[in-house]
């Protein structure tokens, strides 16, 4: 219905609150991300984190390991990470008290990472050792189980075949599979998963402008509502044109959001455009969904509606990293289910699998997680929504 | 004449409180009813259940002689409804918001033009086309959104408390703007708890109480169910208490009472009942001002079916 979905699209952009919060407060809160990290990024890749490895018998035994940190630590390696010193472990703990390394790496049963504090030189520390420890474990798997079978029947010609053979095994079990040389071919840019926490926010924030536009049409929850409700214009029909006309809105909020973060703050998204709109469209689909769902469900005023999205969205944003990546990194360990049900995560996620990864599996799968999610939440509100007369009103 | 409305046997309940109990009425062509009765009565749960908002436990409602349901956007078509809550876009015009709501029922965009106009003309509001809602005063908010629910012409009209918070001037234009309505040939049900305005427009009266209907009928029918006939105010400066004794004496004299130098009679019958107590003033030489006579209002009915005040609820 064009008459609808004209006035739709009028009523949005005349709400100032609504188009401060959803077009405004991303931008500004972008330009604050840039000002103070910047610089920090500039310093971050410069800085080469100091470690010590505690020399003992495991450690010299397990030459995976081993060979990963010399990489790591290569000087002439131009993205080196890590400064590694090799000492014994009373000299490790001397040096960690005396604060001249971010932490030291002690090979027991397994690699074990001591470290004196929280920050993003010891998550990165942390992180690392233990994509090298669960990529080594797959490696031995695969190799075992190939060995166990191969070895008796003579199918191992040349073993250099044998291992590429497993490493892609490994890349197709393993998508998100941050190997050696992944780590080092890009510099884990904390801007950039700023940026994509605060475009997850600009697409759940989206969610304030389909609660505002629904909250308009309910009679349970407006006076405009009841007045529209008994108009000669089918539910449906009115319904559908205010949920096309709150995503065109939110997806012209974040066209600007990302015309601004990219031209002028010269953010640099990566190569991929088109899959970057798609997960834009995805994103915003499910902010849509979070909002018409609160506004169905929620029997309160408009304001308070909009406090609970946004607090709502910041939360889930907050949990994916947005106010430092270290928490991202403690609830992928701890509760990873969690990370796995929140938009925020999903969406950044996506964007940095797109990112870092060659592959798409990662992406894809988050946009289905995404998808569903919004399917989730928009079969929920229609549940609510085709409810045509009130108990109370 | 032809039947618009007709309500039978309507009851609605919230849990352990019935708010409408067991109502039938019907409402004809082209007339106006007011549902008059405290705030709480079920005027506007009544209303919302007419318009298929709210779920009711019993009873059948038809308007247009067909049966009224959430889907029926023929029977729809037809109505227009001025909620007591003023039910506007805070983001659009004046005639921007007249526009989406006609815009509801009307599609031709030059038919709706000229609806707009009358609608605005009709309430009075010409000089103030561009101005946002902020920007307008509680009475003429109130008369806009009178244009917004009658600017596509509806034949059916449902007005819930429109006058509620008005400055007299706006009431006025409402009132006249109701009548002009009529005599366009729209039937109005008409919501109130000020029982002028219903005196004043309404062709058949309802008064509702608890839910229920306590009596029904032409303004005349309703004054009659009245037992006093005649109320007489005097302004007596110092009436010594012997008087008072005296006029309590007075023929058909049911009620007296004195304060503030303001001497109330209730007489339950009788006529030239004033010239009566000229008389025994002229007699007892005691100086008198302004006096007034009134019939019955819809209050004494309300207080008489009730024994509460109308105005006071």
């Amino acid at each position: 219905m064009r008459h609808n979905f004209k006035y739709t699209l009028k009523i949005l952009f005349q709400n100032k609150a609504l188009i401060f919060w959803t077009f405004a407060f991303p931008i500004i809160l972008g330009t604050f991300f840039n000002m103070a990290f910047s610089d920090i990024e500039k310093n971050e890749k410069l800085a080469i984190i100091d470690v010590a490895v505690v020399k003992n018998e495991k450690f010299e035994n397990d030459e995976f390991l081993k060979n990963a940190l010399k990489i790591l630590s290569d000087k002439k390696n131009k993205d080196q990470l890590f400064n590694i010193e090799y000492v014994n472990q009373k000299q490790a703990k001397k040096l960690l008290v005396e604060d001249k390394i971010t932490g030291y790496l002690i090979v027991t049963n397994k690699p074990k990472i001591v470290i004196k504090s929280n920050g993003i030189n010891e998550t990165i520390f942390k992180y690392i050792i233990e994509e090298i420890t669960t990529t080594k474990k797959m490696v031995n798997i695969i190799a075992n189980n190939r060995l166990y079978k191969e070895i008796p029947t003579n199918k191992i010609s040349n073993i250099e075949n044998f291992y590429t053979s497993i490493y892609k095994k490994i890349l197709s079990l393993k998508d998100e599979s941050i190997n050696i040389k992944d780590i080092s071919n890009k510099n884990l840019s904390y801007t950039m998963i700023e940026f994509y926490t605060l475009i997850a926010m600009a697409c759940l924030y989206g969610g304030i402008i389909g609660m505002t536009a629904i909250n308009n049409n309910l009679p349970n929850m407006s006076n405009k509502g009841k007045r529209i409700a008994i108009s000669s214009i089918p539910k449906k029909k009115l319904l559908l044109s205010t949920v096309a006309a709150s995503y065109l809105v939110q997806l012209i909020g974040l066209i600007l959001l990302f015309i601004y973060t990219i031209f002028i703050l010269k953010i640099d998204y990566g190569d991929n455009i088109f899959l970057i709109i798609l997960l834009s469209l995805v994103s915003s689909l499910a902010g849509l969904s979070l909002g018409i769902t609160v506004s169905c469900l929620i029997k309160s005023s408009e304001n308070t509606k909009t406090g609970i999205i946004l607090a709502l969205t910041m939360f889930c944003c907050f949990l994916s990293g947005m106010m430092g990546i270290t928490m991202k990194y403690i609830i992928d360990k701890n509760i990873p289910l969690l990370n796995k049900i929140n938009p925020a995560s999903m969406i950044t996620d996506g964007f940095y699998s797109l990112y870092y990864y060659d592959t798409l599996s990662r992406y894809t799968k988050n946009i289905i997680s995404l998808l569903i999610f919004s399917i989730i939440l928009l079969v929920i509100a229609t549940f609510c929504l085709r409810r045509q007369k009130y108990d109370n009103i | 004449m032809e039947n618009t409305i007709e309500v039978k046997n309507l009851t609605k309940k919230y849990k352990n409180l019935t708010a409408i109990n067991d109502l039938s009425f019907s409402v004809k062509k082209g007339e106006i009813l007011g549902l008059l009765g405290p705030n709480g009565s079920g005027k506007s749960t009544t209303i919302n259940c007419l318009l298929s908002l709210l779920s009711y436990d019993q009873g059948s409602i038809k308007i247009f002689n067909e049966e009224m349901t959430p889907d029926s956007y023929e029977i729809k078509r037809k109505i227009g409804v001025v909620f007591q809550e003023v039910a506007i876009f805070e983001e659009l015009t004046v005639k921007d918001n007249i526009d989406y709501f006609c815009g509801l029922y009307i599609k031709d965009k030059n038919t709706r033009k000229k609806y707009i106009e009358d609608a605005i003309k009709l309430v009075g509001l010409e000089k103030f086309k561009k101005f946002y809602p902020k920007q307008l005063s509680g009475g003429l908010l109130r008369r806009l959104n009178i244009a917004c629910g009658i600017a596509h012409k509806p034949k059916l009209i449902f007005l819930d408390e429109p006058t509620v918070a008005v400055d007299p001037q706006s009431r006025n234009n409402i009132l006249d703007g109701i009548q002009k309505l009529r005599n366009q040939g729209a039937t109005i049900i008409y919501t109130t708890h000020y029982m002028e305005e219903v005196e004043l427009i309404c062709d058949r009266i309802i008064i509702l109480d608890k839910g229920k209907i306590i009596a029904s009928g032409t303004l005349d029918e309703l004054k009659s169910l009245a037992t006093i006939e005649e109320k007489v105010s005097v302004e007596v400066q110092d009436l010594e208490e012997k008087y008072l004794e005296e006029i309590k004496k007075l023929k058909y004299v049911d009620l007296v009472t004195y304060q503030n130098n303001n001497l109330q009679i209730t007489y339950k019958k009788g006529q030239n009942n004033i010239s009566h107590l000229i008389d025994f003033f002229n007699k007892n030489k005691i100086a008198y001002n302004k006096i007034f006579s009134e019939r019955p209002t819809l209050n004494d009915v309300f207080l008489e079916l009730t024994g509460r005040e109308l105005r006071n609820e």
